[in-house]
C-alpha cells in the first residue's frame, strides 16, 4: 500500500483475514525519492499510510520498509532517516504496533551486510518499533544468499540498543553508516546458503563466524557492543 | 462531529465505489507530491542531519502532517479508479480499534508481540527468515532451518520458491497457490526440525 494507494485485490484478501479472525499485517514500502519527493515527504506519506492501515484495513500491526530509489535497500541514510522519524511520530502518538523490513546492500557472509543490518536494528529499536523483519541480503534478489546468522546480527545489534539514549544511538549509526555508505556501488561479494553453512548440520561455517567476530569488532569500535 | 463507527475494509470498498473519479496519473504525479509538499511546508518538517530525532516538537508536527496528508488527500483504490475518504473522527476510531498486544505462535513457542513506548529496555521481536527473498527447494527447508534454530529469533518470515516440482512458481497461475502452500509446508518442517513446532509464521 505504498503513496496511499490499493488495489481492490488486497482488499478482498483482508476481508477474509479479518472476518477468519488472524492477525493481520499491512506492508507498505514508502519510496525514497519517487512519487512522494525527499525524505520528510516520504515520512508524510509513510505515516499517512500506516495510519491508513489501522484506520480503514483492520490491520494489527503494520510492516514499514523505506526504500531508496537508486539503491534499493532499507539501510541506506535516507531510508534511516525516514523509518526513524516516522516510528517516533508513530510511537509517541498513538497506541499502535510497527515492524520494520530488512533489505541490504551487501551479500550475506559479508562484514558489510553485518554492518548494514546493525544500522538499522539500532534506529528501529531506539524509535520504538516492535518487531524486525529480516534479513533479504543483497536487496533480496540473489537466489539462496541468505542464512540464520544474518538473522543473528539483528538479534544481537537489536538487543545492545535497547535503553540506550537515542543521541547516543544517533552518534553510533552515522559512525556505522560511514564504514558502508561509499560501497554502494561496488558491494564486496559474499556467499550463498550452502557456501556459508554445512547443509546438513544447519551449522556456519568457521569462515563466517569469524567474519561476524571481526564484524562485532568493528561493531565496538563505533560504539555497538555485544 | 462524532464519528458513527469505525471504517472497516467493507465500508471502505463502499466509498471507493461512489469515490471521485481520479487517473491513476493524477494521483501518481500531482495529487500525492503537491499534497506532500504542501503538508511539509504548512508544518514547517525538517530533518537536517539527525537520523534518529531529537526534537519531539518536530516529530509532534510530523506527525500532525501525516494525519493531515491522510485526511486530504483520502486513499486511492487503482481498480475502481476512485478515491476514498474519511473523516479525523473516523481516522481516531479506526486506531482504538488496533491491538496494543498480538499473541504470536502457539504453545511453548509461541511470545507476545507488545508496545515498547520509546527504547525500552525490553527487546523487539526477532522475526527472522529471508523477508521474501528468491530460494530453490531443495535449500529451502535447511534455509529456514538455520534462522528457527537461532536464540535470538521468535518468529518466521518466508522466503518466495522459485518453483514448486520444477515448475516456475508465476503470479497469477495456479503455481503461484502452490507455491505459497508449498513454502508453508516446508516452513513447518524446518520449524520441526529446529525444534520449534510452534513459533509464529
Amino acid at each position: 500500500m505504498n503513496e496511499l494507494k490499493i488495489d481492490t485485490s488486497a482488499l478482498n484478501m483482508i476481508a477474509a483475514w479479518h472476518l477468519s479472525g488472524v492477525n493481520i499485517l499491512v506492508e507498505q514500502m514508502p519510496i525514497i525519492g519517487g512519487y512522494a519527493g525527499s525524505v520528510e515527504e516520504t515520512a508524510i506519506c509513510d505515516i499517512a499510510t500506516t495510519l491508513a492501515s489501522f484506520a480503514v484495513m483492520n490491520a494489527d500491526i503494520h510492516l514499514g520498509g523505506p526504500i531508496h530509489i537508486r539503491w534499493g535497500t532499507t539501510t541506506n541514510r535516507q531510508s534511516l532517516q525516514v523509518a526513524s522519524h516516522t516510528a517516533m511520530a508513530m510511537d509517541t502518538n498513538t497506541d499502535v504496533l510497527l515492524a520494520n523490513q530488512y533489505y541490504t546492500m551487501a551479500d550475506s557472509c559479508t562484514e558489510m551486510n553485518i554492518l548494514e543490518i546493525s544500522a538499522q536494528a539500532m534506529c528501529d529499536t531506539v524509535t520504538g518499533r516492535e518487531l524486525l523483519s529480516g534479513v533479504a541480503s543483497s536487496k533480496g534478489v540473489k537466489t539462496n544468499m541468505v542464512s540464520g546468522m544474518e538473522a543473528r546480527a539483528l538479534g544481537d545489534a537489536s538487543m545492545a540498543t535497547c535503553g540506550m539514549d537515542p543521541a547516543e544511538v544517533n552518534d553510533i549509526v552515522n559512525r556505522i553508516l560511514r564504514r558502508y555508505e561509499n560501497d554502494y556501488a561496488n558491494p564486496p561479494k559474499g556467499k550463498t546458503f550452502s557456501q556459508c553453512y554445512d547443509v546438513n548440520s544447519i551449522e556456519p561455517t568457521q569462515e563466517y563466524l569469524d567474519l561476524y567476530s571481526s564484524a562485532s569488532e568493528i561493531l565496538a569500535e563505533c560504539g555497538l557492543y555485544y | 462531529m462524532a464519528a458513527k463507527r469505525y471504517v472497516d475494509v467493507f465500508e471502505m470498498y463502499n466509498r471507493c465505489v461512489v469515490g471521485d473519479r481520479i487517473s491513476e496519473e493524477d494521483w501518481d504525479y500531482n495529487i500525492i507530491p503537491h499534497n506532500a509538499a504542501l503538508m511539509k511546508q504548512r508544518y514547517d518538517i525538517s530533518f537536517g542531519n539527525r537520523i534518529i530525532p531529537n526534537d519531539q516538537d518536530m516529530v509532534d508536527r510530523l506527525f500532525v502532517a501525516g494525519v493531515d496528508m491522510l485526511l486530504t488527500s483520502g486513499i486511492y483504490n487503482k481498480a475502481t479508479g476512485t478515491r476514498m475518504l474519511i473523516t479525523e473522527d473516523e481516522l481516531y476510531e479506526g486506531l482504538k480499534m488496533a491491538p496494543r498486544k498480538l499473541q504470536l505462535g502457539s504453545g511453548k513457542d509461541s511470545i507476545v508481540c507488545s508496545q515498547r513506548r520509546g527504547n525500552s529496555i525490553n527487546k523487539p521481536i526477532i522475526e527472522g527468515g529471508p523477508t521474501g527473498a528468491p530460494l530453490t527447494e531443495d535449500l529451502y527447508i535447511p534455509i529456514i532451518e538455520s534462522y528457527a534454530q537461532e536464540p535470538a529469533v521468535d518468529t518466521i518470515v518466508s522466503g518466495v520458491l522459485r518453483t514448486v516440482k520444477g515448475s516456475a512458481a508465476e503470479k497469477n497461475t495456479p503455481w503461484e497457490i502452490r507455491g505459497a502452500l508449498a513454502e508453508l509446508s516446508y516452513t513447518r518442517e524446518a520449524l520441526y526440525n529446529a525444534g520449534r513446532p510452534g513459533m509464529a509464521i
